[in-house]
């Protein structure tokens, strides 16, 4: 049974899970909206240089772009389990076992990640100082470099809330899980593959339904 | 591990061995990798964090981080990449473009008189939605609900119902646009757009097979699987308009890279663009798009930090010489090739029952791809002198469509079998063990179509050998 020290903890965790959760889904709504408008653009551009006036620029303009959905979305992607990792023998550990194994295997992300920041921001650093541009069209650099760090710092938070998370339950392990992502059976993975196929609007199957 | 020694940057600091010897290095971080990601840690921060051990090793810190701490920018930021966002919306938009009814009922009017008919029409239905999704769970799960109904209401057995749909849905690997043969591509740093082409004739000779072996299914058991007869030549035709787009789409990808109208990623946007009018006309909600949108980006963001992490540990791999090592081992074993290539597919098969198919693909392809180029006689080498009788461009490509075939094969074996668990939570009132039961025939098939692959390598290299 959880504590008084434990609800004060789970306060806290829930407080800064939520949050950071905020920012996430902020980052990732701009992630795929510029993969819409990426689309959008490149189909025009098609006509456009089909018709013979290509947009100047453009594919240096696309190709950093990419850094948006390449990075932003990575700590909501986190939160929600989307990293694949083989589930294999987590399956088998239960209890404090699984919890202190969880805390280890997020360590592990946590150092790779904290020590990427340095080098990514120095990467940054190294084109906003020489006025690093594309070959072509002179596009400066630095700004799709300096999404990196960024993602990567929530994606530490995201990281380092996890960890809390899983140090909360190895501690008491019959707590409810907060700020950690929940280990699905394959079953619900099925059905979280459903409700993205049809929409969730449509998820509800009904017997001899057609599709449309 | 010398903790001094480690901590004031010096290599041989964990191992004790730093460049005296490269390969045992190698060898060890693949042991490190490997129970790393059984214990569970995300396959991006497995591959990451053993390649920075490795070159710290080699290397020491500041020379090892500082050859890293750009790749995951540098790799990423590529016009080439852009591509697979615009394949993955294609996939998340193309349910709700509406296709799938009227594909299914197009495939019925033209293919269901062959005996087992309607099994037949579905897997020429799911080559096609699968085709334009390059989602092999949601083609299954799509397919569950237009076509399972049909086929049990005519009287098919539930099992060759459930299985026809679960293994259909693996066609999507190979069929243009299939965003896992871009990743293979990036991976090996081959042309993407020979990759697609190279996938178009080996996905329509798996639809086929499958579709022979419904047949001798049927006419041994005509029960299981009654044909579907009466539709005029008139109903034939007038079912096409309804397909359209699903041939618009593969026609934009496999034209442009084709002919060269347009570069993959402009084809992948164009295609992205087709199937989203369609979704639109089809009364998609702002919601749903939404939705989409953010399912895409999720998968986009995993996707590439994949791709990174494992060019890390790539990056590494490079350092240690371990491919090269790996490479000459297999080549001095002085076996027939092809039954080295057996024994690495049949590495794939059990590795597959436990991962997901980019991920195995991503892990294993930097060290075994060397190792094929060098068993068909290395990068230089021409058809003639060759053992598989290709070049080695050629066999880049043969053996990437090889491997994600495999790969997605897995989708359809226990214990995870993902197709099969969509299939079931679809249709509940088939019990799993039907599904798998059902499928058992169809993975006979694509060990088949691997061998047909195999033998007529021809099937995968003719397409895009027009390409020059």
């Amino acid at each position: 049974m959880p504590s008084h020290t434990d609800t004060a903890n789970t306060s806290l965790l829930f407080t800064c899970d939520k949050g950071l959760s905020w920012i996430e889904n902020a980052l990732n709504v701009i992630a795929a909206a510029t993969i819409f408008i990426v689309m959008i653009v490149t189909t025009l551009q098609i006509g456009a240089r089909l018709m013979g006036s290509p947009v100047p620029g453009f594919l240096e303009a696309s190709e950093q772009s990419i850094a948006i959905f390449a990075f932003l979305g990575a700590a909501y992607g986190q939160r929600l389990g989307a990293h694949i990792r083989m589930e294999l023998f987590v399956r088998f550990v239960k209890g404090r076992a699984r919890w202190l194994l969880e805390m280890s295997t997020t360590l592990v992300a946590i150092c790779v990640i904290a020590l990427l920041i340095p080098y990514s921001i120095g990467f940054f650093m190294n084109a906003f100082t020489i006025g690093d541009t594309t070959l072509d069209y002179g596009i400066p650099t630095w700004p799709s470099k300096l999404l990196v760090p960024i993602a990567l710092s929530i994606w530490l938070s995201r990281l380092t809330i996890e960890f809390a998370g899983f140090a909360r339950l190895a501690i008491w392990p019959d707590a409810e899980p907060v700020g950690v992502p929940v280990l699905k059976s394959t079953a619900a993975v099925a059905k979280e593959e459903m409700t993205e196929a049809f929409g969730r609007d449509d998820a509800e199957f009904r017997p001899g339904d057609d599709a449309r | 591990m010398n903790l001094s020694a480690l901590i004031e940057g010096q290599p041989a600091a964990i191992f004790g061995l730093g460049y005296s010897d490269p390969s045992l290095v190698g060898l060890y971080c693949i042991g490190l990798l490997m129970l790393f990601v059984f214990a569970g840690v995300r396959v991006v921060f497995a591959a990451s964090i053993v390649g920075i051990i490795g070159l710290v090793e080699l290397i020491g810190w500041g020379p090892a981080l500082g050859n890293i701490g750009s790749i995951p920018h540098s790799k990423s930021v590529s016009f080439v990449l852009g591509l697979l966002p615009m394949f993955i919306l294609i996939g998340y938009l193309a349910f709700h473009a509406g296709m799938t009814g009227q594909l299914f009922d197009a495939a019925k009017k033209w293919v269901g008189w062959v005996p087992g008919g309607l099994a037949v029409a579905t897997v020429f239905a799911t080559a096609g939605f699968a085709a334009v999704s390059g989602a092999s769970v949601a083609t299954a799960a799509v397919f569950a609900r237009v076509a399972i109904p049909e086929m049990l209401s005519a009287g098919y057995n539930r099992r060759l119902a459930a299985g026809v749909v679960a293994a259909g849905g693996t066609l999507a690997s190979l069929i243009p646009p299939s965003a896992i043969l871009v990743i293979y591509a990036i991976i090996v740093e081959e042309s993407v757009g020979a990759l697609l082409l190279a996938g178009f004739l080996p996905g329509m000779v798996s639809a086929l097979i499958y579709a022979l072996i419904i047949i001798v299914w049927a006419k041994h058991k005509p029960a299981d699987a009654p044909r579907v007869t009466g539709f005029s030549w008139a109903e034939r035709f007038k079912s096409l308009p309804g397909v359209l787009p699903i041939f618009a789409v593969v026609a934009i990808i496999v034209s442009a890279m084709y002919a060269g109208w347009a570069t993959p990623t402009e084809a992948g946007a164009l295609g992205a663009f087709v199937v989203f009018a369609m979704a639109m006309l089809n009364g998609m909600s702002r919601k749903t798009l939404g939705d989409a949108l953010m399912e895409t980006s999720k998968l986009v963001v995993m996707i590439f930090s994949l791709i990174w992490g494992i060019l890390i540990f790539g990056r590494f791999l490079g350092f240690s010489g371990l491919p090269e090592t790996f490479a000459n081992w297999i080549i001095a074993l002085d076996a027939n090739p092809y039954m080295i290539l057996a024994c690495i597919l049949m590495g794939y098969v059990v590795l597959g029952m436990f991962m997901d198919a980019i991920g195995l693909l991503l892990l294993t392809l930097p060290v075994v791809y060397p190792a094929v180029i060098a068993l068909n006689g290395g990068p230089d080498v021409t058809a003639a002198d060759s053992a598989f009788g290709m070049t080695s461009g050629q066999a880049s490509i043969w053996f990437g469509i090889i491997v994600v075939k495999m790969a997605e094969v897995c989708l359809i074996t226990p214990p995870i079998g993902l197709n099969c668990f969509v299939v079931n939570g679809v249709r509940p009132d088939i019990p799993l063990s039907d599904v798998f039961r059902g499928i058992a025939l169809f993975f006979v098939a694509d060990i088949l179509t691997i061998a047909v692959l195999i033998a007529f390598p021809q099937i995968v290299t003719w397409l895009p050998g027009l390409i020059g």
